[in-house]
């Protein structure tokens, strides 16, 4: 978002009669995604070995499904690597005695059908909803990921949104990050909320490598980062959200 | 209007100088214990001044100026629609000395002081003009917020400056001009954001370092002073 001075009357009257910097130079403008203040990060896997499993769409449904959006403020609902984060719109909040509900419905080819009641409450806005899918026939029970690590020194990630055409735009996203150690092949596994680009956490440990990502209007946006002190600042390419302001 | 007031001046300049070819021809007059009060108008905005002679040559001003200006829609945010105000609001009270340093030259003035600006406030406001979508979600102005950017030089700024034609009027009235600038402290800033703007105090750091030069404020004033 490029600012434009019309007139030269603010610089006159601003002195800039001996200064070479425009007043706006550099300035970006900054816009938070924290638009969707109730939300849920649904991910879903193969209940026998916690995979992903192929080509599974998920439906959200119910009373409450009108007000329901995806995290980028779109109805679609689209899940990129098994996750996608839904949330209520701003027309809609939940009270102590009216939760809200939903419900979404997770369908692959191969699998029974799952469905998921959602619950929005007042006292929490952020939730994680882990859907095990079974495949057809299958008597596996499932299997139970273990928490990541924990350790002793917190670490500080400052995620700053941007855009490629846009230099003078800077987002602070709000959204759910998966991390994992970058070339173990693992399965993502869930890190935290990024509260307007801010993340504190005890997962990370010193000296290792992390790749993080996190889903934005159908789309993966990832970064990596080694981790050798107490607080990043990282630079997150939001791709195709960026038309979504 | 502002315009207006541009042609105004050289207007005001011939009929000042009128005034002063009289003075000049009275160049022996001594300003000691002479009294006047002025009306001053220009980049200062509009204000009032005491003077009084303290010695042949010198003179003493105390004053007061006020700037209460605004603008509406002085810019544009490319792919935000939006309305914005620019205004500067500054009020000085000023204390300078008049020193004629030629006996020959009464209309020739060096001028110095100092001013405490009461107020010293540039503010943008940059508010979105109608509704605005975040993905299939309409937002109302109120949701997206407004963005406040101000900058402030209150505090005590320094002057230095020359006037033209005689600081005391010989009979009744006179006209002399101020050219000079205010030196003035460097300035705070504040961005105050609501709504999905609420992030841009981020950028609190980036607007000081482009604004911290900007502390000379020009001064071209005309003074229509009355003799006590």
């Amino acid at each position: 978002m490029k600012i434009y001075i019309k007139s030269c009357f603010f610089a006159i009257l601003l002195l800039s009669v001996f200064s070479c910097k425009k007043p706006t130079e550099n300035i970006k403008l900054v816009v938070d995604t924290d638009i969707l203040k109730y939300t849920a990060f649904i991910r879903v896997t193969d209940a026998a070995n916690g995979t992903l499993p192929a080509n599974a769409k998920i439906t959200i449904s119910g009373a409450a499904a009108d007000n329901i959006y995806e995290i980028s403020g779109k109805k679609n609902f689209n899940l990129v690597q098994g996750v996608v984060t839904i949330g209520l719109g701003p027309a809609l909040t939940p009270t102590a005695s009216n939760p809200v509900t939903c419900t979404a419905t997770i369908t692959a080819n191969g699998y029974t059908t799952a469905t998921r009641t959602i619950t929005f409450t007042a006292d929490k806005s952020q939730q994680i909803i882990n859907i095990q899918v079974a495949k057809v026939g299958s008597t596996t029970p499932p299997i139970v990921v273990p928490d990541p690590p924990v350790y002793p020194t917190p670490v500080v990630l400052n995620f700053i949104g941007t855009c490629r055409n846009r230099s003078d735009f800077e987002i602070r996203p709000s959204v759910y990050i998966m991390f994992r150690e970058t070339g173990s092949n693992q399965p993502y596994q869930y890190l935290g909320y990024m509260d307007k680009g801010v993340l504190n956490t005890t997962t990370l440990g010193q000296g290792k490598t992390y790749d993080f990502q996190t889903s934005f209007n159908g789309e993966n946006l990832s970064v990596t980062q080694k981790i050798e002190q107490a607080s990043y600042s990282l630079t997150l390419d939001m791709g195709n959200a960026c038309s979504n302001f | 209007m502002y315009r207006k007031f541009v042609f105004l001046i050289p207007l005001l300049i011939l009929l000042g100088a009128g005034h002063v070819a009289a003075q000049i021809n009275n160049s022996g007059d001594l300003i000691l214990h002479q009294q006047s009060v002025k009306l001053n108008l220009g980049s200062q905005g509009i204000g009032a001044e005491y003077a009084y002679g303290i010695d042949k040559k010198v003179a003493l001003r105390l004053g007061i100026n006020v700037i209460p200006v605004s603008v509406n829609d002085a810019f544009d945010i490319a792919d935000f629609n939006s309305t914005s105000k620019v205004s500067a609001k500054f009020t000085n009270i000023h204390l300078l000395a008049d020193y004629t340093p030629f006996k020959s030259a009464p209309a020739f003035r060096l001028v110095g002081g100092a001013a405490y600006f009461v107020r010293g406030r540039g503010s943008m406001q940059v508010q979105p003009k109608d509704n605005y979508t975040y993905g299939d979600i309409v937002l109302t102005p109120d949701q997206v917020g407004y963005l406040n950017l101000d900058v402030d030089w209150k505090g005590i700024a320094p002057y230095a400056g020359i006037g033209l034609f005689k600081v005391m009027p010989k009979r009744h009235f006179n006209v002399n001009v101020d050219l000079g600038t205010y030196y003035l402290k460097e300035p705070d800033v504040k961005i105050v954001g609501t709504g999905i703007l609420k992030g841009n105090n981020t950028q609190e750091g980036q607007l000081k370092d482009n604004v911290k030069d900007y502390r000379w404020l020009p001064v071209f004033q005309l003074n229509f002073s009355y003799k006590l």
